[in-house]
Formats: C-alpha cells, structure tokens, sequence
C-alpha cells in the first residue's frame, strides 16, 4: 500500500527554487526540501527549517571529552594506581592539561561528525528520490524541490509545480514496507 | 570607450590582484567533468611508472620493518647516548609536513581565504598519508611494537594504567587524536563530491562504490545546514589541534634537560618549521600534479605564490627560532648550552649537516622576496625540496648532535645510520607516494562542490563590484 509519496522538480534559478518553496509552504505542505550541489542561501528560512542542534551536540561532546579526560587521568594516576614521580603531588594536574586539551577535541570532533550522521539520517543509501533518473543531476548543476505529500495531494502538488516553472516533474510513490 | 573593455582594461593593471583564483568561469557541469575527469579512469603511462617506483620502495620499507620485527631495533645505528635517532627524526619530519594540510583546511578557512579552496583536498590527503608515515616509527621504536596497545589506558589484567604525566604518552594522545579528526574532516568534505561520483558514475561497480561511501548524500537542504556548521566547527577544532600537536612533539624535547632541549622557545618554533616545510611538500606534490592532471586553471599561478609567500614568512620566523635558540645560549651562561650551539653544532662532527640546514632553510626562502622566482615553476619546485631537506637536517640536528655530547664526555659517541634506517626512511617516501598516487586516481583532488561555490561567491563579487570598477570620466 501506498504510504507517502514524493513530488519532485528542478529548477533553473536559485529564486525561483525559493518562491516555488514558499508558495508550496503557504498552501499548508510543511515537508518540503530542496536538492543542490553547493548550498542555497535562504534556503533554510524559505523552507522552513529549524537550527541546528549541531554546535549543542559540539559542546556537550566537548565537555564532556574534557571533563572526561580530566577525570580519567585523576582516576587511573591517583585512585585506581598511583603513580609516584620524584616526590610531586600526586594531583600535579598541569601535566594532565595536554591530554585533557586532545580528548576535548577528539570528542567533540567525533560527536559532530556522528551528530551530523545522526541529523542527516546517514547512512541511507536507498531513499525515494533517487528513483527520479532525472535527479542524479542534484548533486553536480541541478536545483531540486522535493514535497513528501500524501498520495491523494501528490497530483495538486505536481501541478502546482509545473506552474511555478518547474521542469522534470515526476512523482515516487513509497511503498508500506 | 566602452565601459566593459575599461573593466577588463583595470583588471589587468591592478598590481595587488594579478593571478585570479579561478581562470574562467566554468560552469558545474563543466567543473565536474574536468575535476572528475580521471577519477576512477584508466590511468597514464606516468601514473604506472611513478606506482612501479613507489611500490618498489615501499616493498623495502615492509621488508625493513619485517627485519626489525623479527631480529630487533638493534639492526638500527641508535644506541646509547643517542637513543633516539632516524626513528624520532622522521617521526618528527613526516608530522610537520602533515601540518600544512590542516593549515590550509582549517585555519584558512576560518580566515576565509578563497585560495584554499582548490588545494584543501589536496593538501589533507598528504596530511593523512604523511600522518601515517609517522605513526610508523614510535610504533617500532618501542622495541616490542606487537605490545603497543600498552600505550593505550585499557583495563588490563596487569591491573595498572600509563603515567599520564610523561610527554611521550602526550604524544600518543596528540597524534591519534590528529590523525583521526583529519580522517574524520577530510571524509566530511568529501561527502558532497563522492555524491556527486555516484550520479556521474557510468559503471555500475563505480557507482555502488561511490554510492556507500557518500552514505546517501543527496544535496538536501537540512543535509547542507548540519554539514556546513559541522565543517566550520571541525575546522574551529582542527586549528588549536594543529598547534597542540607540534607543541606535544617539541614537549618530548623541551620537557628534558639536555643542552640543545630544554627551552621553552621549542612549541612555536616547531609549529613555524612543521607549517614551513609542510608547505615545501605541498609544492613539490602539487606542481607536477596540477600539470599532470590539467588543473591549472583551478590551482593557478595565485596559489603556488601564495604558498611561496607563506614559505617565505614561516621560513623567517624558522630563522628566528633558531637566531633566540643561539642567543639564549650564550646570554644564559650555560656552558653545556653554549657548548652545544657554538661548538658541538658549529664544528663538531656533524657541522656539514649544521651548515646544509641554515643554507636550505635559512637561505632558500628568501629568493622569493623577488616576484619572479614566486611564479616560476622550477624555482619554486627546487626550493620546495631544499625546504624539505633542510627540515629534514634540523630535526637530526636538533635530535642527534644534542644526545652524542651531553654533559660528560666520557659518555660521548658519534652516531651512524645503518642501511635499516635508511631503507625504513627511504621506504616510507614509497608508502606516502603510493598512497598519494592511489587518492589521485580514486578520489577527486580538487574538490568541486566547493570550487562550484567559489565561482558562485567570485561571480557574486563581480556583480558587486562591477560599476565601482569603471571609473566615472568627465
């Protein structure tokens, strides 16, 4: 059974891709997205897209790899084995700072990268657009629209497209799985 | 006169801006097809003779490294007083050229300097695969490389835990931590391109191929907003790191007490030289592959001055290093110091090495004070391996002639490298090169999702800037 289906259409020009993205959104179709090789400025206020939680995601890994990193040492040279050298006090924390400084790094830039893997649905290799032949052009000149729409509105949605100039307009039908 | 000849007329004789970052204004279609171009194709002549040679040397870095496995690192010429040696000094040569490849991503990026754009890629490939050569050698010169995971704080059944307060564990955290988040950076850019590869691919293998890797890439809005913030902050990250990482390197000397090491001018003067000669390796890479590949209108004449300029610069403050190095020296009074830099180095047995290392590193950089030698392929070329080499003698300064005379010399002897330490060395030029020429053939070196927004930004300046251009005449 027929659970979603997508409308997509390329355009030509930047402006255009956002005047037909907030038309679509004015006529109440709220999961819109747009398809491009480099990014569209003002494609995230014309599409309606909400801030990234990336830097939040940035600092709590970066905090927490600090922190961590901190505390390990504290534990391993301190509590758990303590070490001994010439006579210092064994909390010298200065001589921790280095390790501490590359564990915050290592997190927080392990925590973006898997965020942004996490945000971006990553890995999918298979999704409904790339059944459009036409959309491989996407990631080398091409500017996509793309609706995910109930199959009932798809037709209205198609037509609504070809009238703000679209070109390529073609319709994928997701199946229930 | 008409205004567009006027505009054009200008352009050209604007002295501050003579090379364009980008000749032409080629359109997507045709940048991926140029840049993709010989990506995954069958590759040239050049390309098999550079592979055979490569190969051939990196088949005598396993065999030198299956030796010293097997028999010991007494095969190598380090022995007490100078326990460290090729090992350290290579370790040390391949982590600083790696250096410029996070330079030029990160830092310039954040300054937002548009002549990364084209050699960014580039230049992180040679970051990770020099990164790689280096992992090599404080591996091996554990002794017993099979028990390196000890390095590592693990719960283990011997029930104790590294001593963090000890640089040379610095060290393993600094270098594993930068080689993954290059690895991680360098992926992350490539995601937009590797998409790309997937719907140019004309094979079905290729694209499955391309197709994992780029992991689902479709250029969507919400894809481009995460990665964008992802990419600045990985670069915000990446550039502390950089500095963190030769800071570490040089702790492993300045920490100590020998003459010739402990001096706290060590971090920045090691940052300045990884960045100098790291920039040399990018030249010397990246003149014959821009002709090779016909890339010059990408990476064009702007960039290779820049980075001449940039040599230049590094290149000085190198020299001062060494200048405060010499200067300490003798105003702190200290005869073991003074002994070091105005005797042992001078005119002690290694003085030729001495004298080699200020001729290519003190001297080289500053023929590009004149304009001509910056645009001149052979000039800049040779000077990118006289570079290479001079940093190559620094570190063997620096490493051996401090540890053969110390403080007493009845404990004083010369050190030699045996043909082990020469092939592993030599060797590990074949391994970097195989690698490179392999990202060559498979990955695009030049990254066109970001050169399609560089003309995309230049066009925008242009339209900009076009009517300020023509002067308004009576």
């Amino acid at each position: 059974m027929t659970t979603t289906s997508y409308v997509l259409g390329e355009f030509q020009e930047e402006a255009a891709l956002l005047g037909a993205a907030r038309r679509l959104r004015e006529l109440g179709h709220a999961r819109l997205d747009a398809h491009s090789p480099v990014p569209i400025h003002g494609a995230e206020e014309a599409l309606g897209i909400k801030r990234s939680p990336v830097p939040l995601i940035a600092l709590l890994g970066g905090v927490a790899g600090g922190a961590g990193g901190f505390a390990m040492q504290y534990w391993m040279n301190v509590v758990d084995y303590p070490i001994n050298v010439a006579g210092r006090a064994m909390t010298s924390w200065p001589a921790w700072v280095p390790i501490a400084f590359e564990t915050t790094v290592l997190l927080a830039s392990v925590s973006i990268v898997f965020g942004l893997f996490g945000l971006a649905g990553f890995p999918r290799l298979h999704h409904p657009v790339f059944e459009v032949e036409a959309f491989r052009s996407a990631s080398v000149a091409g500017l996509w629209i793309s609706a995910e729409v109930e199959p009932a509105r798809a037709e209205a949605v198609a037509e609504e497209l070809r009238r703000l100039g679209a070109s390529n307009v073609s319709r994928v039908d997701e199946e229930d799985r | 006169m008409s205004a567009e000849p006027a505009a054009k007329h200008l352009e050209r004789l604007d002295p501050l801006d003579p090379v364009p970052v980008l000749v032409g204004r080629p359109s997507d279609v045709e940048l991926d097809r140029q840049l993709f171009g010989k990506v995954g194709q069958k590759p040239g002549k050049a390309w098999y003779g550079l592979m055979t040679v490569c190969l051939a040397l990196a088949g005598v870095l396993f065999g030198c490294l299956g030796y010293t496995v097997v028999t010991g690192i007494g095969v190598w010429g380090n022995n007490i007083p100078v326990g460290w040696a090729f090992d350290i000094i290579n370790f040390v040569w391949w982590i600083g050229i790696g250096h410029a490849g996070t330079l030029i991503s990160a830092i310039l990026l954040l300054f937002q300097q548009k002549w990364r754009t084209s050699i960014n890629r580039f230049a992180e490939a040679m970051t990770l695969f020099a990164v790689m050569q280096a992992l090599l050698f404080p591996a091996l010169h554990t002794g017993r490389p099979w028990f390196d995971y000890w390095l590592f704080p693990y719960p283990s059944s011997l029930a104790l835990w590294p001593n963090f307060k000890s640089p040379l564990l610095w060290d393993v955290f600094a270098v594993n931590t930068y080689f993954l988040v290059s690895l991680l950076f360098w992926y992350v850019g490539l995601l937009p391109d590797l998409a790309a590869l997937r719907d140019s691919a004309r094979s079905r293998a290729a694209r499955m191929a391309y197709g994992v890797f780029a992991l689902g890439w479709r250029g969507s809005a919400r894809h481009w907003q995460h990665y964008r913030i992802a990419y600045l902050l990985l670069a915000g990250l990446a550039t502390p790191l950089v500095l963190s990482v030769h800071t570490i390197v040089s702790f492993d000397f300045a920490v100590s007490v020998l003459p010739g090491w402990h001096t706290t001018i060590f971090p920045p003067y090691f940052v300045a030289g990884a960045i100098f000669s790291g920039f040399a390796m990018v030249l010397t890479l990246v003149i014959p592959a821009r002709k090779v590949f016909g890339f010059e209108n990408v990476i064009t004449g702007r960039h290779l001055e820049n980075m001449a300029k940039v040599m230049l610069a590094t290149g000085m403050m190198v020299s001062y290093g060494y200048l405060m190095e010499h200067f300490h020296a003798w105003y702190g009074g200290n005869h073991y110091e003074f002994d070091t830099f105005f005797k042992t180095r001078m005119f002690g047995p290694y003085a030729p090495v001495y004298w080699l290392m200020i001729a290519c590193n003190v001297i080289t950089p500053h023929i590009f004070w004149w304009k001509r030698a910056r645009q001149s392929l052979v000039v800049l070329w040779v000077a990118s391996i006289l570079v290479n080499v001079g940093m190559w003698t620094e570190r063997f300064i620096i490493i051996v002639t401090s540890l053969h005379r110390d403080y007493l010399p009845s404990s004083w002897a010369m050190y030699y490298p045996t043909w082990v330490d020469w092939g592993i060395y030599v060797g590990t030029l074949g391994f970097f090169g195989t690698l490179f020429l392999l990202f060559l053939r498979f990955v695009p070196a030049v990254s066109a999702s970001e050169v399609k927004e560089l003309r995309r930004e230049l066009d925008h300046e242009a339209h900009a800037q076009a009517p300020a251009a023509v002067p308004h005449l009576p």
